[in-house]
């Protein structure tokens, strides 16, 4: 086993190294554009030190979460590099979203994060603050993205994640359904009173099993909440400053209470066995629930098991707007890489690059880059056209995209946890309300010191 | 026996008349013994003992896996007994588990395993089908089946239906929940099942024999010559089962996710989340070390209790 890896390991380089001084003697003829510096550092390199020195070709490690579409492309964008690139070779890895941050602590642990990693909003600040990620301000990206999104997404006067693509929280609708009942659709820029009397509206015009929206256990649908009421976000200042506003909280809440006695919200049992883009358990695909959110990066997968039917509207709104519209997926460089100038090309070509823009499509949601966007768009599919559609829905009302601080993870988990045991009926909101906030209190007391 | 005397007269002979040159023989042989069983020791220390040692001292830091870890004394253990609501939780879903399921489980392999000792043609096929689930319990697959089964429109509320029963969802209730694994985990008796089988085959026919002579009738004999024959293995599997159960891990995650409202958010699965979910390694490490307290003491127990009802042929069938 051992032997005959090592036997492909020999064979794989020895083709790099034909590769290498092929392309080299090409790369020097045409040197056109992109993959001239890696083509002419062939050159160089083979003049210099002979055939030796080619034959080092770089491995660049990558890691990133996402789906099977999103793998593929992913893939194929990479050997599209390789190919223009002689002499980098990738060592991908790719898992899911859950998976994925199940195995980046490890790694940061032991130093072995690979040089290219893909990063989320939710997750940035952390790595950054560990130390963990390589400043990449040094990036040209004028003319590649709106310098107001690269300024708004450095942390600390330091930008150390590309953003990839636009993305935007919105509300998708079963249309198909509420045409057939008689509901009016909902309407861009709605108020959350106009959201929670939709709600009431529809509950009277719908059969019994099916429901106008889904409950709200989650710390992100209340945060929205307070936001566009015009409070401060519940975390703030990485985890300093923590705001849960009781009236709002009891408001909100007591709401949900009446939607549950009204059954305008499907009761907690049923709520508990939802399992969102799984063909029999999604909410909303398997027709029990006529509303739930989706993201400009996700809603494709509800389009694709329910074709021609999903609508999208963007997040209702308060006085001080509502939802988000921005990006939130990075490409980002490990600290202890051992290529950095490589993966920083590697980077900026993967954002610029127009044969890249097209075998990526819009796995990532919509290209940040718009120019590659201007290529796409005529070809896109139907569920291309919706991510984009909520994301224009959005930008008009978009607030900040607000990610749990570092250290809240369990928080978090307990938010949902409380917040579930008063939709069973076990607990009273005040009660929940209580025990969410001393936690946060101490915890961002805990920060502060 | 016989084999073994020459060699060691010689090697006692060899002893008296040069000691000093036995000594060193004997330094050889065990030498060359470690030798050919380092790989094993290798992996023994480096990746048990070593790991075990680390998370004793890990279990007195704060440690993120991020930064290096912090000295925090004996904190993480005070706030896990004096102010940690989630851990009297788990612990005591945990002790309703083990409580359950593992009387449960011995009873059901008991009585298979006397059903499958008896001869009849084709019981290989009986055994193998009868095994079959405990091969494939902590898999993604019997999780979904476990959803289809006892979710609100399963199969098990659809039979119910048929007798007029409204049923409720299962999984998602937080008050059948956990009757619900313990019942996929009884469903795994597999090899406690083989292990009693084995003892059945091992009791003696002529017991048996004698006591229908005697005119013992069916029950009597089950109780008087099959449960004190079969003691010392109903021991074994007590133990091991009551450590496995103390353990259990998988369906709860896969299945439930601890949920609804912690009603299944077994010790196990809350310790994951603790080191891998929240990234408190040191809080962790501190409940693994309870855990394994626990376990020992609740086995030690188990064997003091063990004088009391489990008999051994070779002490003259007689309990402490």
């Amino acid at each position: 086993m051992r032997k005959k890896r090592s036997s492909v390991l020999a064979l794989t380089g020895l083709t790099l190294l034909l590769a290498a001084t092929a392309c080299s003697n090409s790369g020097g003829g045409n040197g056109n554009g992109n993959g001239n510096d890696g083509g002419s550092g062939n050159v160089a390199g083979a003049n210099e030190g002979g055939e030796t020195k080619a034959a080092d070709p770089i491995t660049l490690g990558m890691m990133w979460w996402g789906t099977d579409e999103r793998h593929e492309a992913t893939k194929n964008a990479l050997a599209l590099y390789a190919k223009q690139n002689a002499g980098v070779a990738f060592k991908p890895e790719f898992m899911a979203w859950d998976a994925y941050w199940q195995k980046l602590p490890t790694l940061a642990a032991s130093k072995t994060i690979p040089d290219v990693l893909q990063m989320d909003a939710a997750y940035i600040q952390e790595y950054v603050a560990r130390g963990q990620l390589e400043d990449l301000s040094d990036i040209d990206l004028s003319g590649i993205v709106d310098p107001n999104v690269v300024e708004n997404l450095k942390i600390g006067g330091k930008l150390y994640g590309i953003p990839l693509s636009q993305n935007a929280q919105g509300i998708a609708f079963n249309k198909a359904e509420l045409e057939q009942y008689g509901i009016a659709l909902p309407q861009k820029n709605w108020t959350y009173d106009e959201y929670f009397q939709w709600a009431r509206d529809a509950r009277a015009k719908l059969p019994e099993g099916k429901y106008p929206i889904g409950d709200s256990t989650d710390w992100g649908g209340y945060n929205m909440y307070q936001t566009s009421m015009g409070k401060d976000p519940v975390m703030a200042d990485g985890g300093k400053k923590f705001t849960l506003d009781k009236d709002l909280f009891m408001t909100y809440y007591k709401t949900y209470e009446e939607f549950r006695k009204a059954k305008i919200v499907p009761p907690a049992e049923k709520g508990a066995a939802f399992l969102e883009n799984d063909p029999q358990a999604d909410p909303m695909a398997s027709g029990v629930v006529m509303t739930r959110g989706a993201t400009t990066g996700s809603v494709s997968a509800l389009e694709q098991l329910m074709p021609g039917k999903v609508g999208v509207v963007n997040m209702p709104t308060g006085p001080s707007g509502g939802g988000w519209a921005q990006s939130t997926i990075f490409l980002s460089v490990s600290a202890n890489s051992k290529h950095k100038d490589e993966a920083k090309r590697f980077l900026r070509w993967f954002i610029t690059d127009k044969e890249a823009g097209k075998t990526l499509g819009l796995t990532r949601g919509i290209p940040i880059n718009p120019d590659i966007y201007k290529d796409l768009e005529p070809t896109l599919a139907e569920k291309d056209k919706l991510g984009k559609e909520i994301y224009d829905l959005s930008v008009e009302k978009a607030l900040p995209f607000y990610s749990a601080a570092a250290g809240f993870s369990e928080w978090v988990d307990t938010y949902n946890k409380e917040m579930q045991a008063v939709t069973y009926g076990q607990q009273s909101i005040e009660d929940a309300y209580d025990k969410i906030n001393k936690m946060g209190t101490e915890l961002a007391a805990k920060a502060g010191s | 026996m016989g084999t073994a005397e020459p060699l060691s007269q010689a090697g006692y002979a060899e002893a008296v008349k040069a000691p000093g040159r036995k000594r060193k023989n004997k330094g050889e042989t065990n030498l060359a013994g470690y030798l050919f069983i380092s790989p094993w020791l290798l992996g023994f220390f480096l990746l048990t003992l070593w790991p075990i040692a680390q998370s004793f001292y890990l279990s007195f830091t704060d440690y993120s896996l991020l930064e290096a870890p912090v000295w925090t004394g004996t904190s993480n253990y005070a706030n896990i007994f004096s102010n940690d609501a989630t851990f009297t939780k788990s612990l005591s879903v945990t002790f309703v588990f083990v409580l359950i399921s593992v009387p449960l489980k011995l009873f059901f392999s008991l009585m298979v395993a006397i059903a499958l000792s008896r001869n009849i043609r084709g019981m290989n096929l009986y055994r193998t089908a009868i095994y079959f689930p405990s091969l494939i319990g902590g898999s993604i697959a019997v999780a979904a089946l476990w959803r289809n089964m006892f979710g609100l429109d399963g199969y098990v509320n659809q039979v119910l239906a048929w007798f007029g029963i409204q049923g409720v969802g299962w999984i998602t209730n937080p008050d059948t929940s956990l009757g619900t694994l313990i019942l996929l985990n009884t469903w795994q008796f597999g090899s406690t099942m083989v292990i009693f089988l084995a003892g059945l085959k091992q009791i003696p026919q002529e017991l048996y024999e004698s006591a229908s002579v005697d005119g013992a009738g069916r029950f009597r004999k089950f109780v008087r010559i099959t449960l004190p024959m079969l003691s010392p293995v109903m021991f074994f599997n007590l133990v091991l089962g009551v450590i496995g159960s103390f353990q259990t891990f998988t369906s709860a995650f896969i299945i439930t996710k601890g949920g609804p409202i912690n009603s299944t958010y077994v010790y196990a699965l809350f310790l994951y989340d603790k080191a891998f979910k929240h990234y408190q390694m040191g809080y962790a490490s501190a409940l693994a070390w309870i855990l394994l307290g626990i376990v020992a003491a609740l086995t030690v127990l188990n064997f003091l209790a063990s004088r009391y009802w489990v008999f051994y042929e070779s002490d003259g069938g007689k309990a402490k």
